[in-house]
C-alpha cells in the first residue's frame, strides 16, 4: 500500500487525537511507523494499525475505515489541490478516481495493483459505481466518497447493494449527491 | 520553576520546532519528487502513445486501418468511452467531413443510436464539431455538447449521456482531410496539453494519407498517359484482358475494340510544332472523354469481383504518337460500334482551337469485334490496327471492321437504317390488301392490310426486312400509327362506296413494339373515330407468341382495345403456346389458322387434324376462324369441309394495291347484283 494512505491515517489521528495518540497507535500496532509518501509499504501494516485503533475506540475497523477516509479528504486536497481544483462537485470528481490513482500508484511502482473503479454515468441523480480490489476497502472508499462530498460541500446518500465482504464479485454503491444549502 | 526545568522546556521546544521543520522538508521534498515522477510518468504515456501510433502509421497498409488504430488508442489513452473517424468529402464543393464509418465505442449497444445518427449525417463547414474543425483547421473542445449552440447531434447524445467532446484535424498540408472526435460522459473543461498532443497525432496521421495519395499518384501515372491523362497502353491491355475473360466466360457477352488514329496529325506536327500537336491530342482526349460520357454503350461493366471493377474513361486509352483505342463494353450487336465510330467522328467535326489557330482533325477508326472470336487481347489490337488502315484508304474520317463480312452486313445495315428513317419522312410505304373470303357463299368480306415500301433503288421491299429494325431504331410507332390510319381511310372509303352486311373489315397488324408503347389504346380510339369507320369493321391482328410472352398485360391490354368496340384477332396461331385458360380468358373475336398447318393440308392428314382441332377449339370458345395460306383447290375445300370461316391466300387473291382491291369489289357487287336480279 502506498506511503500516501500512512501519511493521511498519520495526518487525522494527529490532527483529532493528538501526536502522542499517534505514537500510541504505532507501538500498539507494533510498526514501525516511518513512511514516506514515496514508499509502498504492506497492506498488513495498515490492518495492524486499523485493529489497534479499532481496539482502542471499541469501534468495528470499517467504522474506522469509514471514519479515516472521510476525514483524510481535506488533508488529501490540500496536499494534492491538482486533482481537486478542476471540479465543481463530487461527481466529476469521483470520475477522474481511475486517472488520479493510477498513475500515482504506477508513477512509482510500474505494475503495482490498483483498486479499480468503474461507473454508470447514464442517469444524472445516480452516480452507479463498482470497486474492485484485493484488498477489499469498500468502507475506506466510501468513506473517501464522503469526504469528497464534504469538500464540495454536499452531501451524499448511498446503497451498497453489492458487497465483496457478502461474496460478490465487486462492490456496488449507488450514490445520490445534495448540494448543501450553506454556501462557502 | 528550576532553571533545569525551564531549559528543559525550551529543548523540547527546540526539538518539536527541529521535528515539525523535518517533517515539512520531508513533505516538501516527497511533494517535488512526486510531482516530477508524475510528470515523467504522463511524459511516458504520451510518448507511448504517439509510439504506438507512429509504429502503426509505418507499418500500416491502408489508411482506415491507421485510423482505427488511432481511435481506438486514443481511447484508452484518454478512458474516453467514444471515438469516432470522419473523412472530409473532396467531391463535394465545398468540402463537408462524412463518417469514414470507424468507430471506437466501449459500449457499442449503449452508443448505438449516436452512432447510427453521426454516420449518416454530413457536416458541413463550421457546423458541428467536426465542422468548426474543418473551418478552422485546429482542435477543438466541447465542454458539454448538451449545451453547445453548434451541436446538432445534441439530442441522441443526451439520450445516451455523452457530455464532453474533442476533436482535431488530420492535415495534408493546408487541407483537412479528416476529423477524429471524442465523447466522455461527463462535461470537462478543456485540457490543452491533451489537444497539442492530439495535434501531434493529427500530424502524424496526415503523413500516412499523404503517403497513400503519393502511392495512388504512382501507379496512376504509371498506367496513364501524362499528356491526355487517358490510360496508357499497360492498363489498357490490362483491361482488355478482363473484358476478354469475361467473354471466354460467357459468350453472350460481346465487346468492340476500336482503334482511332488522327488523319492529319503529321501535318499539324510538321507545320504547327509539336507543342501544337500535344494541345491537338490533349483537346482530342478531352473529346473523346466527353463523348463516351454520354454515350451508354461504355463502361457498364457489371463487375463480378472487385478486381473487374474499373472507372467509366478507363476504357479510353492513348497508345502514343496519334493513336487512341476505346474499349466498347456489353455491346448488344455490331451496330453499337459503328453508332460510337460515327459519333465521334461527328464530334470531330467541329475545328480544334490550337494558338488561336482552327486545326481540322478527322479520325479514321478500325473495329474489332469479339464475336470473330479472340483468345488474347494482342490479337484484337492486331486486327483493329489493319482495319483502321483500311478506313484509311477508303478515305479520311471513315470506319471499317476488320471482318469484311460483317463490315459489308453493318454497312447494308446502316444503309438501311438510313434508308428507313427517309422512308418515313418522304412516306415511301404503300398498303398493299389481301382480300378476305368467306368460304360459305365465296363473297369478299374484308381485307388484311399488309405494308410494303416502296425503296426509290430496291424496288418493293417486304416488312419482313424492315420492320424488325424499325422497332430498334424506334420509327415503328410512326409506321404503325400511319398503317392503322390508312388502312381505316381506306376501309371507310371502301365502305362507303361499297356497303355490305355486316360490313366490310379491315385486319391491320400489330407487332410486340407497339403492343408495349405508352398509349396504344388511346391513338387506336383517335384514329378509328376520326376517319368514320364504325368499330367493329377493325379487326387487329397480334401474334400469338406476342400475346403470350405476357399473357396477364396482354389480357388487360385487350380488354382495354375491346372496350373500344374493335375486333381483336390471334395471328398464326398454333405456332406459339397458347395456354387454354388464358385464351378462353382473352376478349377475343377471331383465330387465324398459321400458314403452315393450311399449307398441303389435303395430303397431310396430320395437319389436317391440327387444323381440325383449331377449328374445334374455336366454335368451342365462340371464335371466328380464318385461315392463311390457302393457295389450292384441295386445300381449300378441306378448310370448307373442317367448317372454316373464311380464307385468305393466293387461290382466291395475292396482296394487291388499293386500287385493284377495289376492282376486285366492283366485280363483285355486279355479280352479286347479277346474281341477285
Amino acid at each position: 500500500m502506498k506511503g500516501i494512505v500512512f501519511n493521511l491515517l498519520e495526518g487525522v489521528v494527529r490532527r483529532d487525537y493528538g501526536d502522542d495518540t499517534w505514537d500510541d497507535l504505532l507501538d500498539a500496532a507494533s510498526v514501525e511507523g516511518a513512511y514516506t509518501s514515496l514508499g509502498s509499504y504492506p497492506d498488513q501494516e495498515m490492518g495492524q494499525l486499523v485493529m489497534a485503533a479499532a481496539q482502542a475506540l471499541k469501534l468495528p475497523p470499517e467504522q474506522i475505515l469509514h471514519w479515516f477516509g472521510r476525514q483524510a479528504m481535506p488533508l488529501l486536497a490540500e496536499r494534492y489541490p491538482i486533482f481537486f481544483t478542476p471540479h465543481r462537485s463530487a461527481r466529476p470528481f469521483l470520475l477522474t478516481l481511475n486517472d488520479i490513482i493510477h498513475p500515482e500508484v504506477n508513477k512509482l511502482y510500474p505494475g503495482a495493483s490498483t483498486p479499480v473503479f468503474d461507473f454508470d454515468s447514464n442517469s444524472d441523480e445516480v452516480l452507479v459505481m463498482g470497486y474492485r480490489s484485493q484488498r477489499k476497502l469498500c468502507a475506506l472508499a466510501l468513506g473517501f466518497i464522503e469526504g469528497a462530498a464534504d469538500y464540495y460541500r454536499e452531501t451524499v446518500s448511498f446503497e451498497h447493494p453489492l458487497c465483496m465482504h457478502r461474496g460478490d464479485e465487486k462492490c456496488l454503491f449507488q450514490l445520490r449527491f445534495i448540494a448543501s444549502h450553506t454556501e462557502p | 520553576m528550576t532553571e533545569t526545568q525551564a531549559s528543559l522546556e525550551a529543548e523540547l521546544a527546540r526539538l518539536h520546532k527541529r521535528l515539525k521543520r523535518e517533517a515539512s522538508a520531508r513533505q516538501e521534498a516527497e511533494s517535488i519528487a512526486e510531482r516530477g515522477l508524475r510528470e515523467l510518468y504522463q511524459r511516458q504515456q504520451e510518448i507511448e502513445l504517439l509510439e504506438a501510433i507512429a509504429v502503426a502509421a509505418n507499418e500500416a497498409v491502408g489508411v482506415d486501418e491507421v485510423m482505427a488504430f488511432a481511435v481506438r488508442e486514443i481511447c484508452r489513452y484518454t478512458q474516453w468511452p467514444v471515438g469516432h473517424v470522419l473523412y472530409a468529402d473532396c467531391q463535394k464543393s465545398p468540402s463537408c467531413m462524412v463518417s469514414a464509418n470507424i468507430w471506437h465505442c466501449s459500449d457499442t449497444q449503449r452508443f448505438a443510436t449516436f452512432q447510427v445518427l453521426s454516420s449518416g449525417l454530413e457536416f458541413g463547414t463550421g457546423v458541428g464539431l467536426p465542422g468548426r474543425i474543418l473551418e478552422s483547421s485546429k482542435p477543438a473542445w466541447i465542454m458539454d455538447v448538451r449545451a453547445d449552440p453548434n451541436f446538432p447531434r445534441a439530442p441522441q447524445a443526451r439520450l445516451v449521456g455523452l457530455k464532453a467532446a474533442f476533436g482535431f484535424p488530420v492535415l495534408v498540408g493546408a487541407e483537412v482531410v479528416s476529423v477524429l472526435e471524442f465523447f466522455a460522459e461527463e462535461s470537462l473543461q478543456p485540457d490543452g496539453r491533451l489537444l497539442k498532443i492530439m495535434g501531434q497525432i493529427g500530424t502524424q496521421l496526415g503523413r500516412v494519407i499523404e503517403r497513400q495519395r503519393a502511392r495512388e499518384r504512382l501507379l496512376h501515372d504509371a498506367f496513364h498517359d501524362p499528356l491526355t491523362q487517358l490510360a496508357n497502353r499497360a492498363l489498357f491491355l490490362d483491361r482488355l484482358h478482363i473484358t476478354l475473360s469475361r467473354f471466354k466466360r460467357n459468350k453472350n457477352y460481346q465487346f468492340a475494340v476500336l482503334f482511332l488514329d488522327l488523319d492529319r496529325f503529321k501535318v499539324v506536327n510538321d507545320s504547327l510544332g509539336h507543342l501544337a500537336g500535344d494541345q491537338l491530342l490533349v483537346q482530342v482526349a478531352q473529346r473523346l472523354r466527353a463523348c463516351l460520357r454520354s454515350t451508354d454503350v461504355v463502361a457498364h461493366l457489371k463487375a463480378d469481383d472487385e478486381s473487374e471493377r474499373w472507372a467509366w474513361d478507363e476504357c479510353i486509352a492513348h497508345l502514343g504518337g496519334d493513336e487512341f483505342t476505346i474499349i466498347l463494353d456489353d455491346i448488344r450487336d455490331a451496330s453499337a460500334p459503328i453508332r460510337v465510330a460515327e459519333r465521334i467522328q461527328y464530334e470531330l467535326v467541329t475545328p480544334f482551337d490550337v494558338d488561336g489557330q482552327a486545326v481540322y482533325s478527322t479520325v479514321s477508326i478500325g473495329i474489332a469485334l469479339s464475336s470473330t472470336g479472340y483468345a488474347v487481347e494482342e490479337d484484337i489490337l492486331r486486327d483493329a490496327a489493319p482495319a483502321m488502315y483500311r478506313a484509311k484508304t477508303l478515305g479520311r474520317s471513315r470506319w471499317a471492321m476488320f471482318d469484311q463480312m460483317m463490315h459489308n452486313q453493318a454497312v447494308a445495315c446502316l444503309q438501311l437504317e438510313a434508308d428507313l428513317h427517309r422512308a418515313v419522312r418522304e412516306q415511301e410505304f404503300r398498303l398493299f390488301y389481301q382480300p378476305i373470303v368467306s368460304l360459305g357463299d365465296g363473297v369478299v368480306r374484308g381485307f388484311e392490310a399488309l405494308i410494303r415500301w416502296v425503296h426509290p433503288r430496291l424496288g418493293l421491299v417486304s416488312p419482313a426486312e424492315f420492320i424488325g429494325l424499325a422497332e430498334e431504331i424506334g420509327l415503328i410507332r410512326d409506321i404503325g400509327d400511319w398503317v392503322l390510319q390508312e388502312a381505316c381511310r381506306q376501309l371507310s372509303e371502301w365502305q362507303r362506296a361499297f356497303p355490305s352486311e355486316p360490313p366490310l373489315t379491315m385486319s391491320v397488324n400489330i407487332s410486340a413494339r407497339q403492343l408495349n408503347q405508352a398509349n396504344l389504346v388511346g391513338r387506336v380510339a383517335k384514329i378509328v373515330q376520326s376517319s368514320c369507320i364504325a368499330p367493329g369493321s377493325l379487326k387487329l391482328e397480334l401474334t400469338e407468341s406476342v400475346v403470350m410472352s405476357d399473357a396477364e398485360r396482354s389480357c388487360q391490354l385487350f380488354q382495354e382495345l375491346k372496350g373500344l368496340g374493335i375486333q381483336l384477332s390471334l395471328d398464326d396461331f398454333g405456332t406459339g403456346y397458347s395456354s387454354l385458360s388464358y385464351l378462353r380468358r382473352l376478349p377475343l373475336d377471331v383465330l387465324k389458322v398459321d400458314r403452315s398447318f393450311v399449307s398441303h393440308m389435303d395430303v397431310d392428314e396430320e395437319k389436317q387434324n391440327i387444323t381440325q382441332i383449331i377449328v374445334l377449339l374455336a366454335r368451342t370458345l365462340g371464335l371466328t376462324v380464318i385461315a392463311e395460306g390457302a393457295e389450292t383447290e384441295g386445300e381449300v375445300k378441306q378448310l370448307r369441309e373442317l367448317g372454316c370461316d373464311y380464307v385468305q391466300g393466293y387461290y382466291f387473291h395475292r396482296p394487291m394495291p388499293a386500287n385493284s382491291a377495289k376492282l376486285v369489289l366492283q366485280e363483285q357487287l355486279e355479280r352479286l347484283s347479277v346474281g341477285q336480279a
